[in-house]
């Protein structure tokens, strides 16, 4: 039988599948806030900018129009029976953002309260429509809108105000604007609220007194499209307008540490030896002790060793003038000042008392990326603390883990200064439980022995590697901190602080005792 | 107060008189030269600060005004912040005495507009309305 020839099968066609529209970004003009949108502004999206009196909505929304408008791509700005427009502008100016040259063509004030007040909603919608027709606005504002919506009133007029608010955004956004509604909203009001749903973004910005500072938060409880960073972010007003921190302080995505990490050198070759080597690059390294057993100087010399190594480093310091920690390094030979002056070192001193904590990283970070720091000082975390405004202080592990997280990813080697009190029963790393996000930890303390309050070190926790279990005495010398060599140890319950002794080994004193 | 800001837009206000003399007023127009300053001002100021905003404005101008030119005092501003009766007094005064009030009074508008919103805003509104007309005296 013959067979009949099946044809051969041809393969399907490959057909690439359609592409998936591309939300084109815009910047906003607001430092960190493009990246806390998930990388700026989605174009022609309807957005609700809402906040108590004085939170920063309007200054906002100006930088976001003067960050984007153009005499080819005007702004629009709706004024509505709220600042006027006079004064907006007397005060938006003193802002580094306003240009006035943009004013006029690239960016329109049309003041609509006559329409608001003489109309109802489809006659103000009428007239946003007139000027957006005539203008073709690449961004669209309207401030604040709250009165317009106040125009509908309450109870069944709810349905008419969500009509308005849906035919607004469809003109708008056919149009191809960006738009913005500025209103007072308070956090109650957010469920049901016609305009809320309407809307493809929320800015929710708060403005909150603790104490004696002022908190500035900003969320963005609705962003469609696109990823956000959640969470409440901190804000500032500055000459600038606002700045806004992100919770991930933009370390997203940044390149992880080296696979085979170096071993760094304290600057003291025998605590490298007690760590195994040096400390592991991208490490965060805790050093614990009380006042006067030298973890500054420990600090300097780590910093020292690096530049030494051309290793650029930042020392945040919080408890002593840049002056004064330069001047203490010269007494241990070490030259903190030409570093500084050839951009390898930087000391920030940062005591401002109403910083947030997230502002606070951010100069640290900036620090970083300005110089290529490879290494950085916190000295000391209690002093880190006491720099913030009190409202910021119960974020600050949080945020302190955050910062170290990221910035050991990138590679940067952080020693942190801890002053903690000794007790005389127990031996404590450190009152802020922050164990978890070192490395490796070093604990100083003082003991009593023979009459003498000495020092001793030890290294507790090596996370890459091992290292020496020694308790080891040191001192600190012109040449900063010395570890002596190892104890022929006939002392015992040292980190107890008040050791007994189990020898008889005649030993010298490292320091001389007073002859009386 | 307006008093410290006010030679500077008064000389201002001269030339931009000066200029709206010379440009493009029709022969047979009757509306005094401040009348015209003012209107062309009136739309886009209305439009950045509201009608009321623009007459707010015209009416603090107009009482300052007043102060140092007294027959200006019976002018009226309409709801629509147009000024009324500024020909009519006019007509009774001599040119010199004419041109002195007017250059006020548009001196006194300008000065409150540099007093809040700064010479270069000022400006920068005056040149879209007037824009061939070019002058730094406000710089």
């Amino acid at each position: 039988m013959k067979k009949n020839k099946i044809p051969a099968r041809k393969s399907p066609k490959k057909v690439n599948p359609p592409e998936k529209v591309k939300i084109r970004q815009l910047p906003t003009g607001v430092r960190g806030l493009d990246e806390i949108m998930g990388g700026g502004l989605p174009e022609f999206s309807f957005n609700i900018i809402a906040g108590a009196p004085g939170s920063g909505k309007t200054t906002l929304a100006h930088q976001m129009i003067f960050a984007n408008a153009t005499a080819q791509k005007p702004a629009l700005y709706f004024t509505v029976l709220g600042e006027p427009a006079l004064k907006m502008l007397r005060y938006q100016q003193q802002y580094s953002f306003f240009d006035p040259a943009k004013l006029g063509e690239a960016i329109r004030f049309i003041n609509l309260s006559h329409v608001v007040l003489e109309k109802d909603l489809s006659g103000v919608l009428e007239e946003i429509a007139r000027e957006v027709q005539a203008s073709n606005p690449s961004m669209v504002v309207v401030d604040s809108f709250r009165t317009v919506a106040r125009k509908a009133g309450g109870g069944e007029s709810e349905l008419r105000l969500q009509a308005f608010v849906q035919r607004l955004a469809l003109l708008l956004t056919s149009w191809e604007a960006t738009t913005f509604l500025i209103g007072e909203y308070s956090e109650g009001e957010i469920h049901d609220n016609a305009v809320f749903t309407v809307a493809d973004g929320l800015f929710w910005l708060t403005q909150n007194a603790e104490r004696n500072s002022v908190v500035r938060k900003l969320q963005l409880m609705k962003l469609r499209g696109q990823d956000s960073v959640p969470g409440l972010h901190t804000i500032r007003i500055t000459g600038d307008g606002l700045q806004a921190f992100s919770r991930t302080l933009g370390l997203v995505g940044k390149k992880t540490r080296p696979a085979r990490p170096r071993r760094l050198s304290s600057g003291i070759p025998e605590l490298d030896k007690m760590m195994g080597g040096g400390i592991r690059e991208g490490d965060s390294m805790l050093v614990a002790g009380p006042s006067g057993t030298g973890k500054s100087a420990l600090a300097t010399q780590f910093l020292a060793a690096g530049l030494r190594h051309g290793e650029a480093g930042i020392a945040a310091i919080f408890e002593e003038r840049p002056e004064g920690y330069a001047a203490r390094a010269r007494v241990f030979g070490l030259d903190l000042d030409t570093p500084q002056k050839n951009g390898k070192l930087e000391m920030l001193y940062l005591r401002p008392l109403d910083l947030s904590v997230d502002e606070t990283m951010q100069e640290v970070l900036d620090a970083v990326k300005r110089i290529n720091a490879k290494r950085l000082v916190i000295d000391s975390l209690v002093g880190f603390e006491m720099a913030l405004a009190p409202g910021f202080r119960e974020d600050f592990r949080e945020s302190l883990y955050r910062m170290i997280a990221a910035l050991t990813r990138a590679g940067v080697t952080i020693f942190t200064a801890v002053e903690i009190e000794d007790t005389f029963t127990a031996m404590s790393f450190s009152h802020y439980t922050i164990s978890f996000l070192t490395d490796d930890i070093i604990r100083l303390r003082y003991v009593e022995i023979d009459g003498q309050l000495r020092k001793v070190m030890v290294v507790i926790k090596m996370r890459g590697g091992n290292h020496s279990k020694d308790i080891r005495e040191y001192v600190i010398t012109d040449e900063g901190v010395v570890v002596i060599g190892p104890r022929q140890t006939d002392y015992t319950r040292l980190t107890t602080g008040l050791p007994e002794r189990i020898g008889q080994l005649k030993e010298k004193a490292p320091e001389a005792k007073a002859k009386g | 107060m307006s008093d410290s800001a006010t030679p500077v837009p008064k000389e201002f206000a001269r030339l931009l008189l000066a200029y709206e003399v010379a440009s493009d007023k029709p022969a047979d127009a009757k509306d005094s030269v401040a009348f015209r300053v003012c209107e062309k001002l009136r739309g886009p100021l209305g439009k950045l600060m509201g009608v009321d905003g623009f007459r707010s404005l015209l009416s603090r101008a107009l009482a300052l005004a007043c102060g140092e030119v007294p027959w200006l005092c019976s002018l009226e501003i309409k709801a629509d912040g147009s000024l009324v009766g500024l020909d009519e007094l006019e007509a009774k005064r001599d040119s010199r005495a004419v041109a002195e009030g007017e250059a006020i009074l548009a001196g006194q508008l300008l000065g409150l507009l540099v007093i809040f919103i700064g010479p270069a805003l000022t400006l920068r509104l005056l040149h879209d309305i007037w824009p061939s007309w070019t002058i730094e005296i406000l710089e």
